[in-house]
């Protein structure tokens, strides 16, 4: 398996490729000290997991997960960060703290491959995105798109529907559009994507509208634009 | 913190012996003075018998006596002195009103007994020209100033002593939060220090065991000047530099390359005394927010002086163009500057200049 170390410290990089040393499936594809060196170097090597440190000269770990479509596999390593490792407790991310114990290290990678290869893709440019690393204020979570219902545009920013949470994206609904497998998100109208595999009915509205009712309660209009190309999708 | 607070409540116990004995002394004197001044006056002025005069005036000033103790007893078991002026002065009139007539149906009582006419002796002397209803009256009025003239010096010196109280626990109380200040105030290694120190420490044992050997010397005399140094102490400037050394040296082992160090410190300036972990916290700040976040790293200048008699000490570092004073910075540099507020007063001072771009100072001043 393809690994990225990211680290300030080259005292840092160097103990954990020591540790790795220890596990042959990992092999080391290379290093980076900031981010903006891993952010060329996880698009260059298409690394399927990244041993990512936190605090960094010019910008964070998270600074770096919120600039990448495609986000592979992540390991965060850090020294102590209280609020970093409460973000990431949200979803069980993996982290380890330095100094990093073989034990843990050894647990986090047999996590790692255990997990199927259909979530750990690589970065390929031209399929679609699976899963997207969001920040919200002190929050962080990485979302698998399947489980998002609806995206709405809200200024410059979407708004996305996950559950009960309603983290908001730092990107345009438009540029997002043209990421998202078109096969199961469909754009309802000028502010809202919807997820097909979401909806529960389907009604006419007054003056021939649609109205699609989604798993969760929520309920979207399509616009008259939309609503052949809609009718065509579902087979209404 | 024990030991005052249990040498304040011995304190308190003593004040409150003294009170009560200044109360009781008074308390006698008082009735003990108007029985003087009534039965002598009863006797010159209607010309009775000492006896009578005694004993009418003797169980009035009994009765005064007992009942002033127990309207007393209510004002301390009903905390009036802690209630608001209103609820005070509504109370306070109840009670005068309630006493004075206590005290007059009191004189009619043991002037029917002794003399067999309701207007004590003194009163019908005195106010001779008046009507009987007229002397009555004054008799009451009597009872009255008697009354407000006790109510009013009681709770005088009760409230004087409650304010008084007060005011000497507030004192001791800013006393005691500034200590627990200073305590919480102290800087402390910051963990993420530590635990990458002994990543570091890791890292070089397998391929550099002499190297990590200093770095695990420089780690302990880092930890022992921390733990064995206390929040309100000074120490030497030269002292806090050898601290600062070996907390540099650990930084570069985590930096490498990135960080340099220039020193200036003039000879005399080293023997000045500086509240402990004072510098320390400033180049910690200077290197989490200058040169750790530049990818190139820098030079960390330390500069100290003394003129006129003041400590000049400056930390300059560079630091990223465009980043944001961040709030953690703001907390660093303002508990040490509400340290040295409270140590020197404002013969101290402590001020960060970001106006250069690229580059911060840090700056004390310390009386030398």
């Amino acid at each position: 398996m393809k690994a990225l170390v990211v680290d300030d410290e080259p005292l840092a990089r160097r103990e954990l490729r020591r540790l790795l040393a220890a596990h042959p499936s990992i092999e080391i594809a290379g290093e980076a000290s900031d981010i903006d060196e891993a952010h060329e170097r996880i698009e260059s090597l298409a690394p399927e997991v990244v041993f990512l440190d936190i605090q960094m000269p010019g910008g964070t770990g998270f600074d770096l997960l919120a600039r990448l479509d495609c986000v592979p596999r992540i390991i965060f390593t850090t020294a102590y960060d209280r609020y970093a490792v409460n973000a990431f407790d949200v979803n069980a991310l993996d982290y380890l703290l330095k100094p990093i114990e073989p034990e843990r290290l050894a647990a986090a990678l047999h996590k790692l491959q255990a997990t199927p290869p259909a979530a750990r893709r690589a970065a390929h440019k031209d399929s679609h995105l699976e899963q997207l690393f969001v920040r919200d204020g002190p929050r962080c979570w990485f979302i698998p798109l399947r489980d998002v219902s609806v995206f709405s545009a809200e200024g410059n920013y979407v708004r996305m529907q996950w559950g009960q949470e309603r983290p908001l994206l730092g990107r345009s609904l438009t540029a997002l559009e043209s990421k998202l497998d078109p096969q199961r998100f469909f754009r309802a109208n000028r502010q809202q994507i919807i997820n097909l595999e979401f909806i529960r009915s389907v009604d006419l509205g007054v003056g021939g509208r649609l109205h699609v009712q989604l798993n969760g309660g929520c309920e979207i209009q399509i616009s008259r634009r939309q609503a052949r190309q809609f009718r065509e999708r579902t087979t209404v | 913190m024990l030991d005052s607070a249990t040498s304040l409540s011995v304190l308190r116990s003593r004040q409150g012996v003294a009170t009560s004995l200044g109360y009781w002394a008074l308390q006698f004197a008082g009735w003990a003075l108007y029985f003087w001044a009534q039965a002598s006056g009863e006797v010159i002025f209607a010309d009775v018998p000492w006896s009578k005069a005694a004993t009418l005036w003797g169980g009035f000033c009994v009765s005064g006596f007992a009942l002033t103790h127990l309207l007393r007893w209510i004002i301390n078991r009903g905390r009036w002195l802690s209630l608001p002026p209103r609820a005070l002065l509504i109370r306070t009139l109840i009670a005068v009103a309630l006493l004075a007539f206590a005290l007059y149906l009191m004189t009619i009582v043991l002037s029917l007994a002794e003399y067999h006419t309701p207007v004590a002796p003194i009163v019908g002397a005195l106010y001779r020209r008046l009507s009987p209803d007229g002397q009555l009256f004054n008799q009451f009025v009597g009872s009255l100033i008697v009354t407000l003239i006790w109510v009013g010096l009681y709770l005088g010196f009760a409230v004087q002593r409650h304010r008084y109280d007060a005011q000497v626990r507030q004192a001791e109380l800013a006393q005691l939060l500034n200590a627990a200040e200073l305590r919480l105030l102290k800087a402390q290694l910051n963990p993420h220090f530590l635990f990458n120190a002994m990543n570091g420490v890791r890292a070089l044992i397998a391929d550099e065991p002499a190297r990590a050997q200093d770095a695990v010397t420089q780690l302990a005399r880092t930890l022992r000047y921390t733990l064995a140094t206390n929040d309100d102490e000074l120490v030497s400037l030269a002292r806090e530099l050898e601290m600062v050394n070996d907390y540099l040296a650990l930084e570069g082992l985590r930096l490498a390359d990135r960080l340099d160090v220039a020193r200036d410190i003039a000879p005399e300036a080293t023997q000045a005394r500086i509240p402990v972990m004072l510098i320390q916290t400033l180049i910690e700040n200077a290197i989490k927010h200058g040169i750790a976040e530049l990818k190139e790293g820098g030079t960390l200048r330390i500069e100290a002086h003394v003129v006129n008699a003041e400590l000049t000490i400056r930390i300059i570092n560079p630091r990223p163009i465009n980043a944001p004073v961040s709030p953690a910075q703001g907390t660093g540099l303002k508990n040490s500057s509400e340290r040295l507020r409270l140590l020197f007063g404002s013969r101290a001072s402590l001020r960060l200049d970001m106006s250069r771009l690229g580059e911060a100072t840090a700056e004390v001043r310390l009386p030398a």
